[in-house]
């Protein structure tokens, strides 16, 4: 098992630099904005955007500055600096990570919880009203993308642009350490349409696996040995049926700590999504290499995770 | 953004058109004598106290007053945080002595400008001495250090004694900045330079006095670390640290000011009433607009004008918390005169001739939004009635609507016989994010009429300026959402950039037609040196009657801005900045 981690691990630096190297790439072979003649101003003279060019680095080939952003990043774990604001990247990406840590986390729990308990309610009741309830609304939650789903919770349920003032509106987010009660309650509307999408392709996901599994033989003999029904569909059905679901949370909640942008935009949570967003929009290349990297980090991460949960969730999974 | 379309009422005729025109005109005239009544400037006082909040999408540029430049950049920190020599007062269109004592006296035939300085101004803690004038020749100075990165230096200052010897690195300083006293300032131009004896271009955020002893050490490296250790002698600061450090900025998210424990009401004509505000960015326009015409102690930031439909909203349900200012600025449909067929001044008059303008005032919310524009320098700035005013003398400006068949004739003038297009496609490069991108398609859609085949890519804003319609070399035939505005209210700064030839440069070039024509080069340097203000209204207006007589573009709207604003906030216009003032904003 040992071996098999430090495998990967290795493995994700070189997919890091791989990663790196390409988001180089793109920025150089696609049309984006100048950065040196964006930070210049409106009338500046060709002596100033050289200055700027030359301070920014932008006059050297793209596999020198490459090689110079890599050995900053290997020895110092320096980003670099914003082309638009001129301060660190890492303590831009750093101050913005709690806020979507608490984003992502609080709605994968919330989605993980509510598309389990569906999806074993509709399966365990297959055909019946009760699945097919829950299987429209699954569907009806699928198709919401999530900034419409936002922009009409926040029309709705905002206490300053809602009809019903029930939640904290957009611009709202307060730190975990500043006021728990706020952070909280500031999460929660962001968090119910963040995870709405989610729970219900978790609930077909799961309705679909657990169907399955519950015709296999060693449930009919779990039942013939006469266990309870609960514990045959949770601890032998679910528990066999889950792997395709852990699969994809790891990796929904490893692309989402790279930047929920949408959720983050709407609701105006100063997150990395939010910071993506915006170096993008700024054609800002070493904050858009930061929060991509923070990106495939968290993914290459998350999926180790899962792998080696596999062996504790499915017995037949072992590592050599 | 969000933008919908506003449909034209059809049958609509010149008359109904000019009444449409002369009623906004009058509904402007009417909101900026309101704005005059209730300004701080002899209008009724507001309350003190209070903390106000201001949604915006975007952030400041920097919090380096040498750096500073853009309009929210004035809002935020320029207007309420510093005191440059000269400030605009929100009911005025002319300088006012702010950290100056009074007008600029001038002798030596306009060339050495002497500016007599207040005592008692002075800077936040950690440095907290008072300001004098060797902090505004730093201030000064340093606007010409590659590191500060200030942009409108050489344009402005350029002329000024010993600038290129300090540039060059043969000088410690400027020789023709001198402090002989702590409170008298003095300015030794090499020719006689109108925006700096008219006290127009020492507005510009640059000449806040910025301390020497304390900057310098921040000015040193490849990029200026200054802004993030700044200190205010204006009404408010940034909160920092003891030793100077900024706290109260988180980029992109969060700006804040509270009061300087160091400021002195009696030298300063802001009141000043708010005890704290809170600069919100990163919002979305839609939720932002909602959110301050639903709720209390909120205003709009660095949005001109919310997204149509929202706009809509609010002049039907919130009329009273919308206002209206002229933007000074205009937009325009650009022709590159080294494209063909664009080298022909025929075929540029067949393209002003067929565009309708109404059409495209349309595409971003209708006549609220701005009047139709018939050239170049906008109403309220000096020489806008020398270039015509509203009317236009040019036949192909002189109908909003649109004329296919004067555009035909034009063709048919330049050489095609049957009055359309017949060579190949044209490049045209614009937005790709409304409401420009559908100005752009509306365009492309009246170009059409007359045979135009276009190439026409849409790219992000950012990218469209400073990849192609701002690189000559990229040939770009036709840029349809260039845009233009002032620096002051001097004409020299919508005119100059945008159409003399010596400003065509390989990158960020402003003269996207790239329009040098000697005589009209010559005209405005003439212009540039002419030290009286009415002087030079009568010449830049002639200049811009002169640059729309050769079609290089097609101006046609002149933006208005809009500002919103809570119920229970009493706010105040800066006609200068076309935002809200917040330094003389009150909760009611």
């Amino acid at each position: 098992m040992i071996r098999y981690i430090v495998r990967r691990l290795l493995w994700m630096v070189v997919l890091l630099f791989l990663v790196s190297a390409i988001t180089f790439l793109i920025f150089y072979a696609l049309p984006s904005a100048d950065p040196a003649v964006l930070r210049a101003g409106r009338q500046p003279n060709t002596q100033l955007i050289a200055h700027i060019r030359h301070q920014l680095g932008l006059d050297r080939p793209w596999y020198v500055q490459y090689w110079h952003y890599i050995k900053r990043l290997v020895l110092h774990f320096d980003f670099g600096y914003s082309y638009q604001n001129l301060i660190s990247v890492r303590r831009q990406i750093f101050e913005r990570l709690p806020a979507t840590i608490s984003l992502t986390l609080g709605a994968a729990v919330l989605w993980i919880v509510v598309g389990m308990a569906v999806g074993t309610i509709s399966a365990v009741y297959r055909g019946r009203l009760v699945d097919r309830v829950a299987m429209t609304g699954a569907l009806v939650g699928i198709s919401a993308p999530v900034y419409l789903l936002g922009l009409v919770g926040l029309y709705f349920f905002a206490n300053d642009t809602g009809k019903i003032h029930v939640f904290p509106g957009s611009g709202s987010y307060t730190g975990l350490t500043v006021n728990p009660v706020k952070w909280f309650t500031s999460l929660l509307l962001p968090w119910i349409v963040l995870a709405t999408t989610q729970a219900a392709i978790y609930a077909r996901l799961l309705r679909a696996n657990l169907i399955d599994t519950l015709s296999e033989d060693y449930i009919r003999t779990a039942r013939a040995k006469g266990l309870s029904e609960p514990r045959v569909v949770i601890v032998h059905g679910v528990r066999s049926a889950i792997t395709p679901v852990v699969t994809a949370a790891g990796l929904d909640v490893g692309i989402l700590l790279g930047g929920a942008i949408l959720t983050e935009t709407v609701f105006n949570i100063p997150g990395v999504g939010h910071l993506a967003y915006e170096s993008i929009k700024n054609s800002d290349l070493p904050m858009i290499q930061g929060t991509v990297l923070l990106g495939a980090f968290f993914i290459i991460l998350l999926n180790l995770v899962v792998d080696v949960l596999y062996a504790f969730i499915d017995p037949r999974v072992r590592y050599a | 953004m969000r933008q919908g379309d506003i449909p034209r009422r059809p049958g609509r005729t010149t008359e109904r058109i000019r009444m449409r025109t002369f009623l906004v005109w009058m509904s402007i005239a009417l909101a900026a004598a309101a704005a005059l009544l209730v300004a701080g400037c002899g209008g009724t006082a507001g309350k003190k106290g209070g903390t106000l909040t201001v949604l915006s999408q975007g952030d400041v540029d920097s919090l380096d007053p040498g750096y500073q430049y853009y309009q929210y950049d004035y809002e935020a920190l320029s207007q309420p945080a510093q005191r440059t020599l000269y400030g605009w007062k929100p009911n005025l269109r002319k300088p006012s002595p702010d950290f100056a004592a009074s007008m600029p006296k001038l002798s030596n035939g306009g060339k050495t400008i002497t500016i007599k300085l207040k005592s008692g101004v002075r800077f936040s803690p950690p440095v907290n001495r008072v300001a004098t004038a060797a902090d505004v020749k730093y201030a000064m100075e340093r606007d010409f250090l590659p590191q500060v990165a200030n942009s409108y230096a050489p344009v402005y200052y350029g002329d000024i004694v010993g600038v290129k010897a300090f540039t060059d690195g043969k000088a410690k300083g400027i020789s023709g900045i001198q402090a002989p006293n702590p409170t008298t300032l003095v300015i030794k131009t090499t020719k006689p330079v109108g925006v700096l004896t008219t006290a127009n271009a020492l507005t510009l955020p640059g000449t806040a006095p910025v301390p020497k002893e304390y900057a310098q050490k921040f000015d040193k490296g490849k990029t200026s670390t200054y802004g993030q250790h700044v200190v205010f002698t204006g009404p408010y600061m940034i909160p920092n640290d003891r030793s100077g450090k900024i706290t109260g900025w988180t980029p992109s998210k969060r700006l804040e000011l509270v009061r300087n424990p160091n400021w002195d009401r009696k030298t300063d004509y802001r009141p000043a009433y708010l005890e704290r505000i809170a600069f919100l960015a990163g919002n979305d326009l839609s939720l932002a607009t909602r959110r301050i015409l639903s709720g209390n102690g909120q205003i709009s930031g660095d949005f001109a004008a919310p997204p149509v439909a929202d706009f809509k909203l609010a002049l039907e349900h919130y009329p009273s918390q919308v206002s209206f200012t002229p933007g000074d600025s205009y937009r325009s449909i650009t022709m590159n005169t080294t494209v063909k067929p664009f080298d022909n001044v025929n075929v540029r008059k067949a393209v002003a001739a067929v565009i309708d303008r109404n059409a495209l005032v349309a595409t971003r919310g209708g006549s609220r939004i701005g009047p139709v524009a018939t050239h170049y320098i906008p109403p309220f700035l000096p020489g806008f009635q020398e270039a015509g005013g509203s009317k236009s003398p040019y036949d192909y400006m002189s109908q909003p609507n649109g004329n296919l068949a004067l555009a035909k004739r034009y063709m048919r003038k330049a050489g095609y016989a049957s009055g359309r297009y017949n060579g190949p496609s044209l490049l045209m490069v614009g937005d790709d994010s409304a409401p420009a991108k559908n100005t752009g398609e509306a365009v492309q859609s009246q170009l059409q009429q007359l045979g135009f085949k276009l190439n026409y890519q849409q790219v992000p804003h950012e990218v469209a300026n400073s990849k192609f319609c701002g690189v000559p070399k990229q040939k770009v035939a036709i840029c349809p959402n260039w845009a233009w505005g002032k620096d002051f209210y001097d004409s020299q700064s919508m005119i100059d950039p945008t159409f003399n030839g010596k400003n065509i440069v390989p990158s960020n070039n402003s003269n996207l037609s790239e329009l040098n024509d000697p005589k009209l080069n010559a005209a405005m340097d003439r212009a540039e040196r002419i030290p009286d203000p009415a002087g030079r209204a009568k010449a830049w207006g002639a200049i811009d009657k002169a640059v729309t007589g050769l079609a290089v573009q097609v101006p046609w709207i002149w933006d208005n801005d809009v500002n919103l604003r809570s119920k229970n906030v009493k706010a105040v216009t800066n006609l200068f900045n076309g935002t809200w003032d917040v330094a003389f904003t009150s909760i009611k």
